[in-house]
């Protein structure tokens, strides 16, 4: 931790991200590069025991937070969660994250999906065990947010992704079903998420243009993640959406979502911001790859290359990596990233 | 259109399920400043707890869909503050002398006072001493009352945005108060002193001088007045030349606007102390008892959430219904709580408040409309409890005790060198003769059995004593 840096600091990291969506510039950029479920290793915990057991995950979490001195609590482990509350089989290797094994539809038809109660839903709880953990524990200082996957993303997660990327053109019926009961499921997981102290942040990796076409986007999954925005607006929350892989040829798309914050991954920051910036806040977007493989030095001058452009965007911008942090990511290249950040990321004086 | 349940206090999760069943239409509907873009205010509880409101968990409130506006609208003050700056409103601090800087400055167009020490409750609601800490590593003394959580709030700049002026009141106000204002003068903060008289006694100290007798009984010397409306001049004079503008005809719409509000709060009190049942709670009634010092930064949108309470409770008392039992025994509360929490506990004990002495009664009579106006205004500030003796702020309570109306009294004591701290014992003793519990309000998260039963004895011989 660079404590000549800290030292400056004014604000907590709830501060910061409370003045960031009322639209007022922080005392410097929030820096909330996607530490997930690399929070286990940090912990030292099986990564099985980090997605099944929601004090473990906030824990793991809260160890992470105090290694990196990151602006949030970044409660996630991956995008099946919900189609797994809703029937699909995942497997639990002890050291791997989950592995969809049985997508729903491919044994039952789409009458058979019961909308699941987050309560008791399979690993729903775990996630609202995480957030009432971590809230009590520092959520006066820290944003606690939990990562919902939207509803073209747990679709494909209840399908053959093959079967239903094919459906997508042959059966747009079938598959716009599929789309209400996941967007119904979502809300509903959202909504105990927001009664137990979380801010949700939609996931929709599926619907990136590294798997579908923008015309697909279009039309399936952009209504659904505008349709659980405006829901999440009627709290008037501030919604990050994040899409990962490559989303250039949906740029113009993502006003059309409500989003307040767009997370991007594989695209040129500068044409996000020229696109963008003055319409959404900006999240990202440091290459993941680069922040497993290069060394701290490199980190180093490429987040404060990044941090040069993205702290310019004129609504608000945080400092990220572009998907999550990979799991065995060394930790002296994420303490690099987010020392950086801190040396480049200052508004104020 | 919502429609009100039976009425009750619920918890958060209860709210969140009430909120569903309200149309997108009507959430969008109620806004502050007119503004539909940032200017929605209807939301539960549970959105202000995502954004670091711990302690909304632990609370119970109004059922009714006035309460949902209120605290919608009280919740969202910061952000407001935030989006006045940014609309290019004048944002005005007026500091320490609890209800009358704000209806001067809001005679000027544009111009949006409020009161930055009300941030004493932030703690508490976020159950967080990110504040206090802060204060105390600023210099402000641990020991000082809550209210220095201000200092920490200027240095920060992230709870209310950077003042165009500041007004902050000295003398005879609380002594931690000016205290904490002159580190936040450290700061580099620009601060417009204001003093304000102690109010002796006429016919016991100054009997030679002219003098002054209000409605409520108090005689005072006439200079004390006259050098209120000096000061009161002097702030006019200073936002004069900040707005450009010196139009005295609005200081009387003004005052005829303090006096709406004050009258509806009354008839919101009167209501609820008189009914049988009680038709709202007492921590809803403390959070509309200090509106009345400037309208939480939109006083006209405050005023018809206030016609909108009023309604409710007329209801409920027309119905006979309310939110306690009816055997929940009436008592007077000295001093405002900082923490929320025991204004639901005390209720929950069986008790119900129906006289307040929160140190803001200038903030709750009417101003003589029929006078010059800083000369009303000032005779209006020269009734407040917080410039007299002490026999004279626990007056009415006494009364009350006499006639019946209540049968205990509560006084909440808080760490610190002024009014509230040193006040308490001399309280006490003047009402030596009654039932009366003292208990220090603790820090964040310091509320223990040991605190809560007292409460509970308390409410148990306040009960057995009807036997």
């Amino acid at each position: 931790m660079n404590e000549g840096n800290s030292k400056r600091e004014i604000l907590t990291p709830r501060e910061r991200f409370g003045l960031l969506v009322i639209d007022e510039k922080p005392d410097r950029c929030n820096i909330i590069p996607l530490i997930t479920s690399h929070a286990a290793h940090i912990a030292r915990i099986p990564l099985s025991k980090y997605y099944t057991d929601g004090k473990a995950m906030a824990q793991a979490q809260i160890i992470a937070l105090e290694e990196y001195r990151h602006d949030a609590i970044n409660l996630f482990s991956e995008v099946g969660i919900i189609a797994e509350a809703m029937g699909s089989i995942f497997e639990y290797p002890e050291n791997d994250l989950p592995l969809l094994k049985t997508p729903f539809l491919t044994q039952s038809s789409l009458s058979d999906i019961k909308l699941p109660n987050p309560q008791n839903a399979k690993r729903l709880p775990v996630y609202l065990e995480a957030i009432d953990y971590a809230y009590n524990a520092i959520g006066d200082k820290i944003p606690i947010l939990a990562y919902v996957p939207a509803p073209f993303t747990t679709g494909m997660m209840l399908s053959d992704p093959n079967q239903f990327l094919i459906q997508t053109i042959k059966q747009p019926k079938l598959i716009t079903e599929i789309m209400e009961i996941s967007l119904q499921a979502a809300i509903e997981f959202c909504y105990h998420i927001i009664n137990a102290g979380g801010l949700p942040v939609l996931v929709d990796p599926l619907a990136s243009s590294s798997v579908v076409s923008p015309k697909t986007y279009e039309k399936f999954a952009l209504p659904y993640e505008q349709r659980l925005i405006d829901f999440l607006h009627r709290y008037d929350l501030d919604i990050i959406l994040h899409i990962c892989g490559d989303t250039e040829p949906i740029l113009d798309l993502f006003p059309m979502t409500g989003a307040d914050l767009i997370s991007v991954d594989r695209v040129d920051l500068s044409l996000v911001l020229e696109k963008l910036s003055d319409k959404i806040r900006i999240v990202g977007n440091f290459n993941t790859s680069k922040i497993a493989f290069s060394s701290p030095a490199e980190i180093r001058q490429q987040v404060g290359e990044m941090l040069k452009i993205g702290k310019e965007s004129p609504k608000g911008y945080i400092a990220a990596t572009g998907c999550e942090i990979p799991i065995t990511t060394p930790v002296e290249n994420v303490k690099a990233f987010i020392e950086s950040a801190k040396e480049n990321a200052w508004y104020w004086d | 259109m919502f429609k009100d349940l039976e009425p009750q206090k619920i918890t958060l999760s209860e709210w969140s399920e009430q909120f569903r069943q309200i149309e997108d239409a009507i959430i969008s509907k109620y806004t502050y400043y007119d503004n539909n873009k940032w200017g929605a205010y209807l939301q539960p509880p549970a959105s202000f707890m995502v954004y670091g409101a711990r302690e909304l968990r632990r609370l119970k409130f109004d059922n009714s869909f006035a309460a949902l506006r209120l605290w919608g609208f009280v919740f969202n003050e910061s952000e407001r503050l935030f989006r006045a700056h940014q609309s290019k409103k004048k944002i005005i601090a007026t500091m320490g002398d609890l209800g009358i800087v704000p209806i001067i400055v809001l005679a000027f167009p544009n111009c949006i006072p409020f009161y930055p020490e009300c941030i004493w409750w932030t703690p508490f609601f976020n159950e967080s001493t990110v504040l206090l800490d802060k204060a105390s590593e600023l210099g402000a003394p641990e020991a000082a009352c809550f209210a220095r959580a201000v200092l920490a709030a200027y240095f920060k700049k992230a709870y209310f945005p950077k003042p165009d002026r500041i007004f902050a009141s000295t003398g005879a106000t609380c002594d931690d108060f000016s205290s904490i204002m002159q580190s936040v003068e450290h700061l580099g903060y620009d601060i417009i002193w204001l003093e304000v008289p102690q109010r002796r006694d006429s016919v016991k100290h100054t009997q030679s001088e002219p003098s002054v007798k209000t409605t409520d009984g108090y005689e005072y010397p006439k200079r004390y007045e006259e050098y209120l409306v000096k000061e009161y001049e002097r702030v006019w004079a200073e936002m004069a030349k900040l707005t450009g503008v010196d139009e005295k005809k609005f200081l009387r719409q003004s005052i005829k606007k303090a006096n709406r509000l004050r009258r509806v709060v009354t008839s919101i009190k009167t209501m609820s102390a008189e009914a049988d049942i009680a038709p709202f709670p007492a921590l809803e009634l403390m959070t509309i008892e200090f509106g009345n010092l400037y309208g939480y930064a939109d006083i006209d949108e405050w005023l018809d959430i206030l016609e909108a309470v009023k309604e409710t409770i007329t209801k409920r008392v027309k119905n006979n219904k309310g939110v306690l039992s009816k055997d929940a025994v009436p008592i007077a509360w000295i001093s405002p709580s900082p923490d929320p929490y025991l204004l639901n506990y005390v209720e929950d004990m069986g008790l119900r408040v129906v006289e307040t002495e929160y140190v803001i009664n200038q903030a709750l009579v009417e101003i003589d409309e029929g006078l010059d106006h800083f000369r009303a205004l000032a005779r209006s500030f020269m009734q407040a409890s917080l410039i007299g003796s002490t026999a004279q702020r626990i007056s009415s309570i006494n009364k009350a005790m006499r006639t019946g109306k209540i049968e205990g009294i509560l006084i909440t004591n808080m760490l610190g060198g002024s009014h509230c701290a040193m006040e308490t014992k001399l309280m006490e003793r003047l009402l030596q003769d009654k039932p009366v519990l003292a208990i220090d309000v603790p820090a964040p998260f310091g509320i223990t059995e040991q605190v809560k039963t007292r409460l509970q004895a308390f409410a148990e011989v306040l009960h057995e004593r009807r036997k």
